[in-house]
């Protein structure tokens, strides 16, 4: 990853969670807001209906209190202080007071509770209603709420008691609405806003009638059921409360307002939509200044390293702009100066090499040529000595002499053939070529050098990779190379010994070695034995291993030489197998 | 009349005892019998002068009265001036049989049409609807007070009362609730004898019902709906006859036990109850009974359908003999197989308890029927519907 990359990225997260944490914080507030308002709303509206429930307390009060006022209720109360009331006649008074009071219950009842007339059902006659004569909220002579029994549904009503006296024995007149879908028409309401009644297990009812019970609001109601006290809930975009109906400690059922969440949820999702719009919109545009930020910024840096990646493969004379006066135009100019001190160094460090290289070569002339000189000036000495000394042995000193000079002359030919051959090392011809072939065919070249009178024998071996080992390289530099090694392995063995020679198949090329058996070599000469006019031997000129280095060079290849002193040497040439270009 | 019929041919009854009685009583006043029942439940000569037997003694013959015209004018003369009946059975069977409104006189015309030998002859008739009674100038017991008589079938009580009080009618029924209430205003009130009996009827008898309806005969607290609901008209009953017609029903079990009935009533199976809906007394009788029910631990409820485990039914008591009124009784509950060959009260006692046991009944009310009269109608009848002793006292119209 670039560094304008890892820039890029620092900022954009950099800008995008400043964005998210700014976008969050206001959606946090806004949810906060809206629940504040939400909660608002909810006490609004349990107190709101709980003024509906207080007012049409009132007015069943009032009706209660009208049908009291009834002169058939008075008759009423009047018989039942005769000493043998008969009520027989008011059976169906309740009925009539109840329509004309428009109330859903209406009872007239005895002192000792008996009903005297029940609107709902007249049969019910003579029953009595055990709570009224119980010490209970109606003897507030205010509406209260209460289940009463009626048969089978038992509903929960609104009830008021009224009592009527006309003489030491009063009766009662007991009126009630129920709780029901036609009370909760009745109690209006905001737009939005709807009033239920849980009444019993599995039974909610609004103003249109039975609505169904989610599992969520069962739970809710249960809670209610279960704690006497109110309790919130949302459910399906709807914010509801429950409050419980009590009458003393006995749970009647519960109030259920549910506020319509809709409108709110739309504006919510809005102001996350816009939100999240700007968030993207803020993000996109962070990204892209900080896209163009980052391009300023880096530009300079990225020169630099292109600069540097310029002097590592060689170019020296790359240098980078200087746009700025900061610490990356410094770097830039730092830069600069670096690469022209580099120049300088490299021109310094070559003219030294090439002084050197003259001083080593003139030196390694002087050596090689000094050799061969000496004993031509010491034969020609003795010649001059025999023809002024010795004439009659002149002709044999001059013979034996002759045969001297032209054997050191040889030697003199040889050694200048070496540094001309050395100096004149042609580019290699590449062609495919097998490794194999190459290996056995210099092999054979010194089949009858191997054992040659005169000389220890050398014991050769070959230990060929199976099948061909095709190669680029030009056949007659690399059978060159092969023959240095395979000369320079048995000048190692002047005692004879075992002479082992290999290919091998690797994974991108051809691996050939040459081993001896013959005295070996220290750490300090494997170092330097390649190195030009280096040699290990009285008569050596040092160039063979590094004509051998050149060819291999010269084929993209790798040499290396490994062995120790007393247990021989192995070189090593790796040989790729495709060149590059 | 709340009920109707759709036919005059006597010897048809309808299947609905409210309609059969309302038969019975408008025909009445157009086709007579050979004999009739007196107030005692005796057989007494109507249209019959006297009756004997053949001298095979295998026959008896009736020997007609004397004098009687036919309503097309035409003399009834039966041929020999007697009717012979090939009867075997015992006199007094055959005259009570005699006596029934069924074997009434009634002379079929050439043209389909039934003449009678009654008080009042039909001048308009509509089936189910309306029929019009005008006086027999030629009645040999002497004409009718009333010129013509106006009745309307199939109306409600409710009609009834509107008829009544817009001045379209002389006499209307009137339920039995309000009896009080329009005495108490000063209006005239005639009740006649207890004439229906409300009872409760186990539509599927069952023997392991037995204990549940002894359980409820006892749970049903029937003073208290007598009292109240009834406002004290008809009788308290636990027979299926009343008292004046049997004078036995007093030895009938009619007081509530709600301690037995508990005791009775063992993980009784829920019942469902057939009611008339419609009207309000048998549904306040009927809520009462479900509510007494409860108190002894058996449920009932209202059936939902036409069909039920038990039903309210209003027996009619058609006739002053107890032995035929049982006999009819015995006929409206489908249970012909209850009889007795004798008329001795103790042999009635055990017909009719022996058919409250099979029926699984539950007698609870003797009625009356109830008609509010102007105040210029005079003898309105309370026993027998004899129409032509009714007359109208052109003084006391307002």
């Amino acid at each position: 990853m670039t560094f304008r990359t890892k820039l890029l990225w620092v900022s954009s997260l950099t800008i995008a969670g400043a964005v998210a944490l700014v976008t969050g914080a206001v959606s946090a507030a806004a949810r906060q807001t809206f629940e504040r308002v939400d909660e608002d709303r909810r006490k609004g509206l349990v107190d709101q209906f709980q003024r509906e429930m207080a007012a049409q307390g009132h007015d069943v009060e009032r009706r209660v209190d009208r049908a009291a006022a009834a002169d058939s209720v008075a008759r009423i109360a009047i018989e039942a202080n005769r000493l043998e009331p008969d009520f027989s006649s008011y059976v169906d008074e309740a009925r009539s007071l109840a329509d004309a009071q428009a109330l859903d219950f209406l009872d007239i009842v005895q002192q000792d509770a008996a009903i005297v007339s029940n609107a709902d059902s007249p049969a019910r006659f003579g029953y009595k209603l055990n709570w009224l004569i119980s010490a209970g909220e109606w003897q507030s002579s205010r509406a209260f709420l209460t289940r009463i029994s009626n048969g089978d549904n038992n509903p929960v009503v609104l009830a008021a008691v009224h009592p009527v006296s006309a003489g030491e024995r009063k009766i009662f007149v007991i009126g009630a609405k129920a709780l029901g879908s036609p009370f909760l028409s009745s109690m209006g309401g905001a737009p939005g806003v709807r009033a239920m009644l849980w009444l019993s297990q599995g039974e909610l009812l609004d103003a249109d009638g039975s609505v169904p019970v989610w599992p969520v609001l069962q739970t809710l109601l249960n809670r209610v059921k279960d704690t006497r006290h109110e309790a919130t809930a949302t459910v399906a975009q709807e914010s509801i409360v429950a409050s419980p109906l009590l009458h003393g400690d006995t749970f009647l059922g519960a109030l259920v307002v549910g506020a319509s969440l809709r409108e709110q949820q739309a504006l919510e999702s809005s102001i996350l939509k816009t939100g999240l719009f700007v968030a993207a919109a803020g993000i996109l545009l962070g990204v892209l200044i900080g896209w163009w930020t980052t391009a300023r910024v880096t530009r300079p840096v990225s020169q630099l390293v292109s600069g540097v990646h310029a002097v590592a493969g060689g170019d020296w004379t790359t240098r980078v702009s200087v746009s700025s006066h900061d610490e990356l135009g410094q770097l830039a100019e730092a830069f600069n100066k670096m690469t022209e001190q580099l120049i300088e160094q490299r021109d310094r460090t070559v003219q030294a090499e090439r002084v050197a290289s003259w001083r080593e070569l003139a030196r390694r002339l002087a050596h090689e040529l000094k050799n061969p000189l000496f004993p031509l000036q010491i034969t020609i000495e003795n010649l001059q000595r025999a023809r002024d000394q010795h004439p009659d042995q002149f002709d044999e000193v001059f013979r034996e002499s002759t045969a001297t000079l032209l054997a050191e002359l040889h030697q003199l030919k040889l050694i200048v053939g070496q540094f001309s051959d050395f100096a004149k090392m042609p580019k290699p011809e590449i062609e495919t070529v097998d490794a194999n072939t190459v290996v056995r065919d210099v092999m054979k070249l010194f089949d009858a050098q191997f054992q040659a009178n005169g000389r220890p024998p050398i014991e050769p071996s070959l230990d060929l990779e199976n099948g061909a080992l095709p190669i680029p390289a030009d056949p007659l530099q690399l059978s060159r190379a092969l023959r240095n090694l395979v000369l320079n392995a048995m000048d190692a063995m002047p005692e004879g010994g075992r002479l082992r020679v290999s290919t091998q198949r690797l994974d991108d090329g051809v691996r050939i070695q040459v081993a001896d058996s013959g005295q070996g070599l220290t750490e300090e000469e494997c170092a330097r034995l390649f190195t030009p006019y280096y040699t290990t031997k009285r008569h050596g000129t040092g160039l063979g291993l590094a004509i051998v280095q050149s060819v291999v060079a010269d084929h993209q290849g790798k040499i290396s030489v490994s062995g120790q002193l007393g247990h021989g040497a192995t070189f090593t040439i790796d040989l790729p197998l495709r060149r590059d270009a | 009349m709340a009920a109707s019929f759709d036919n005059l041919d006597p010897s048809e009854s309808p299947s609905d005892g409210a309609g059969a009685a309302a038969k019975d009583n408008v025909l009445t006043q157009v086709f007579e019998t050979l004999v009739q029942l007196d107030n005692e439940g005796q057989p007494r000569p109507l249209l019959a002068a006297s009756w004997t037997h053949d001298p095979a003694r295998k026959k008896w013959l009736f020997a007609v009265r004397p004098n009687v015209t036919l309503h097309n004018g035409a003399p009834w003369e039966p041929p020999g001036g007697a009717i012979a009946i090939d009867d075997r059975r015992p006199i007094e069977e055959i005259l009570r049989n005699l006596a029934k409104p069924q074997s009434a006189i009634a002379v079929r015309m050439p043209d389909g049409t039934l003449e009678g030998t009654g008080p009042f002859r039909v001048t308009r008739w509509e089936p189910r609807k309306f029929i019009t009674l005008e006086a027999f100038d030629h009645y040999w017991g002497g004409r009718p007070f009333l010129d013509q008589i106006e009745i309307h079938l199939g109306r409600s009580l409710h009609d009834q009362g509107l008829d009544f009080d817009l001045g379209k009618a002389d006499a209307v029924e009137i339920p039995l609730t309000d009896v009080k209430r329009i005495q108490q205003r000063g209006a005239r009130v005639a009740l006649s004898l207890p004439v229906e009996t409300l009872a409760l009827v186990f539509d599927n008898p069952k023997p392991e019902l037995d204990r549940v309806r002894e359980a409820l005969a006892w749970s049903v607290d029937r003073a208290a709906i007598h009292s109240v609901l009834l406002q004290k008209q008809g009788e308290i009953c636990g027979a299926l006859m009343p008292q004046w017609l049997s004078g036995y029903a007093f030895l009938f079990d009619r007081d509530r036990n709600v301690a037995r009935a508990k005791e009775l009533a063992s993980n009784p199976p829920p019942l469902t109850l057939v009611y008339d809906n419609q009207s309000s007394l048998i549904r306040s009788i009927a809520e009462r009974i479900m509510l007494n029910a409860a108190d002894a631990g058996i449920t009932i409820r209202p059936a939902t359908g036409p069909a039920g485990d038990l039903h309210i039914a209003l027996l009619q008591i058609r006739t002053f003999d107890p032995r035929l009124a049982l006999e009819d009784l015995a006929t409206a509950l489908l249970s012909p197989t209850v009889g007795t060959s004798s008329s001795e009260p103790a042999n009635l006692y055990a017909m009719e308890r022996a058919l409250i046991e099979v029926r699984r009944l539950i007698p609870l009310f003797q009625l009356p029927i109830a008609v509010e009269l102007n105040a210029d109608v005079r003898n309105w009848p309370v026993r027998q519907a004899r129409w032509q002793d009714v007359w109208m006292d052109e003084r006391a119209k307002p």
